[in-house]
């Protein structure tokens, strides 16, 4: 059934969403390719804004397995991304506060400074947020979690702008270093790499230089995060395990009635998705490498759920499209300067995403990519069941006989 | 208690003068009954008698003002509803919300206790144990489904089925987690005659194979021809119990049924 056994069978077997979604990414990825090419769109700034997709893609990983899995409707999303970027950018930093703090204190000194404690720093502090928060809101309803994370995400904007000693406030965190620094070979792969001019089309060269190597670089570290984080999603939301936070999202009263402990589920669910969300703030600080309190405002918050509500809530694989999605609209209308529009690109980028989504809830309410296909599990097709009755009941309508 | 004084098998399920008021209104009023192994016992009472606030009441979703709950002899009194359920209580709702983006048989698999794969951990340091669970649970939920006559069911949508069928699927559900006592709510509330029949059938196969249950009932004919006996509530105390033929012709029932006083 492997799409690499049998790709025939496998695109006969997409849905007509599925269908259009590849179709589009096909068509989406040749353009970026000439765009490439034609040296229209530089190789480095590329790879950065492939970095940046991986990232928004791990904040709707984040977010779905909160509010897709579990129902649980979190608006700090910013504030977790900011706990995972500021905790390892005061680690790791030169003009950190804390680590000029700790620069004198035995071992811990000598571990300020190095990415890979920033990471786990990063994510103790979010875990310890989410449990902080998650105490007294998840025996509640989840309205009661709604409004505490909204609090929650203005009180570490707030925390991040004034105290100085500890953040530099407006300032921000400069002098951050990659992710790999320190580690053996890759931190000097970029350096040791030989500039490359490529001419594939006569008079338009690409060049490929260090900072191509470092965006490289950044790339694979995005997408060794996302991709261990999809496949941990993705285990997770078809185990027993994930059909538990599915039933407290339809009922919860009846999944207690089964014996469950609902609040522990969601405690868990929680802290998934706020360390999720950590990771991302983490990759961001060294795919950025400067972190001001700007990055905490609401609009991230706003763009995961946007992207999640997208993709269809609950599936990850949609929140991984939903997430491609933001960016290319958030970076797409950079490229719109060049042109005399009526309105400046900024607020076009609001309004293009707000027409974006009306349109997707107007004739997909259940977002592009919704779940019930990767939830099939026990799965109907290999062996059991039949297939043809599976089509009828839980698939959506195949493309073909429907269009005409 | 002294032993060897209750000659009588000991109750599975125990209510002592259980107590819960809303704002004044005593809902329960010091209820006291119990729950023989073994039988059916119906729990009947005119609209507003306090039946649903007593479920809510044993199975931990409402906490007591006093009195205490026993399941098999352990106080399960102000638990949580998942530990009444880890003692063996199971209850179904009156209006079950369905479940969204699963499979009837998906919605099965959710009933078995203490799954290994409900822990996330072991999801990764023991996946082998965590699919030889789910596989057994499978095949169990598979054999219960063809049981209750729904296996044609197992593939459809949770959400596209019927209210009767989905009553249906419920008690297959409460199956999977082994109750040793089961409350059902209204197990026939709005299902047609043909399934209600179906569901009376499947009652009483599962009390022949050992399981007690509680139910509350609307239906008369359905619970006196099923219950034996019936415990008969009325403004949150019990009234009276008994065989259906002594509740049937109990005045103080007929009473409260046609609202005493009238």
């Amino acid at each position: 059934m492997s799409a690499l056994s049998d790709p025939k069978g496998a695109l006969e077997d997409l849905t007509r969403a599925e269908g259009w979604v590849l179709g589009v990414s096909v068509a989406f990825l040749l353009f970026l390719f000439i765009a490439l090419l034609t040296g229209a769109l530089g190789p480095s700034y590329f790879l950065f804004l492939v970095g940046l997709a991986g990232m928004y893609a791990l904040l709707s990983f984040g977010l779905n397995s909160q509010w897709g899995f579990t129902g649980l409707i979190n608006f700090s999303v910013a504030a977790f991304f900011g706990i995972g970027a500021y905790g390892s950018a005061l680690i790791t930093a030169s003009s950190s506060p804390v680590g000029e703090m700790l620069a004198d204190v035995p071992i811990v000194g000598s571990l300020v400074g190095l990415p890979i404690v920033g990471l786990v720093v990063g994510l103790v502090v979010a875990f310890i947020m989410a449990v902080l928060i998650g105490i007294p809101t998840l025996r509640l309803r989840a309205d009661y979690l709604a409004i505490a994370s909204l609090g929650l995400a203005e009180v570490v904007r707030l925390i991040v702008l004034n105290e100085r000693w500890l953040t530099n406030g407006s300032a921000g965190v400069r002098g951050i270093p990659g992710f790999f620094q320190g580690w053996p070979v890759l931190s000097t792969f970029p350096e040791a790499m030989p500039g490359l001019r490529l001419e594939i089309i006569p008079g338009s060269p690409i060049f490929l230089e260090a900072s191509f190597w470092q965006a490289l670089l950044n790339v694979l570290l995005v997408l060794a995060f996302s991709g261990g984080t999809y496949l941990v999603l993705r285990r997770a939301h078809r185990s027993p395990w994930g059909r538990v936070l599915r039933t407290i999202r339809s009922d919860e009263d009846l999944a207690r009635a089964l014996g469950k402990n609902t609040y522990s589920f969601k405690m868990q669910s929680f802290i998934l998705g706020s360390l999720i969300m950590a990771l991302a703030g983490v990759f961001y600080t060294h795919l950025n490498l400067y972190v001001g309190p700007g990055d905490l405002d609401p609009i991230t918050t706003f763009y995961a759920w946007v992207a999640v509500i997208l993709g269809g809530s609950g599936s990850n694989r949609g929140a991984l499209f939903g997430g491609i999605v933001i960016v290319t609209i958030r970076e797409g209308t950079r490229f719109l300067n060049d042109f005399a529009l009526p309105i400046d690109p900024a607020p076009l980028r609001l309004l293009l995403i707000g027409v974006v989504i009306v349109v997707v809830m107007r004739y997909r309410p259940q977002g592009i990519l919704p779940p019930q296909r990767e939830l099939i599990w026990p799965n109907a097709i290999d062996g059991r069941g039949t297939p043809d009755k599976l089509d009828s009941g839980v698939r959506e309508q195949k493309g073909g006989g429907g269009d005409e | 208690m002294s032993e060897g004084a209750l000659p009588k098998k000991n109750p599975v399920l125990r209510v002592d003068d259980l107590q819960k008021s809303f704002g004044g209104l005593a809902a329960t009023d010091h209820a006291t009954f119990g729950v023989e192994p073994g039988t059916i016992t119906g729990l009947i009472g005119p609209n507003g008698a306090g039946k649903s606030t007593l479920f809510n009441l044993i199975s931990g979703f409402y906490e007591p003002d006093g009195g205490t709950v026993e399941v098999n002899g352990t106080d399960v009194t102000g638990m949580e509803p998942y530990e009444v359920a880890d003692h063996g209580l199971i209850r179904t709702f009156q209006t079950p919300r369905k479940l969204e983006g699963m499979t009837v048989r998906e919605a099965m698999l959710v009933g078995p206790r203490k799954q290994p794969g409900e822990s996330f951990f072991k999801l990764f340091t023991s996946p082998g144990s965590v699919d030889e669970s789910e596989s057994a649970n499978l095949a169990e939920a598979e054999r219960i489904l063809e049981e209750f006559e729904i296996d044609h069911l197992a593939t459809q949508p949770a959400t596209d089925i019927s209210g009767g069928q989905m009553k249906l699927v419920e008690l297959a559900r409460a199956m999977l987690a082994e109750p040793e006592v089961l409350l059902l709510d209204e197990p026939v509330a709005g299902v047609n005659p043909t399934l209600a029949k179906k569901l009376k059938t499947q009652i009483r196969r599962l009390n022949e194979q050992g399981t007690t249950f509680l139910l509350i009932e609307h239906d008369m004919e359905f619970v006196m021809d099923l219950a034996d006996p019936i415990v008969v509530l009325d403004q949150g105390h019990v009234l009276t119990e008994g065989t259906p033929e002594e509740v049937r012709n109990d005045e103080r029932v007929i009473e409260a049924y046609l609202g005493g006083g009238a």
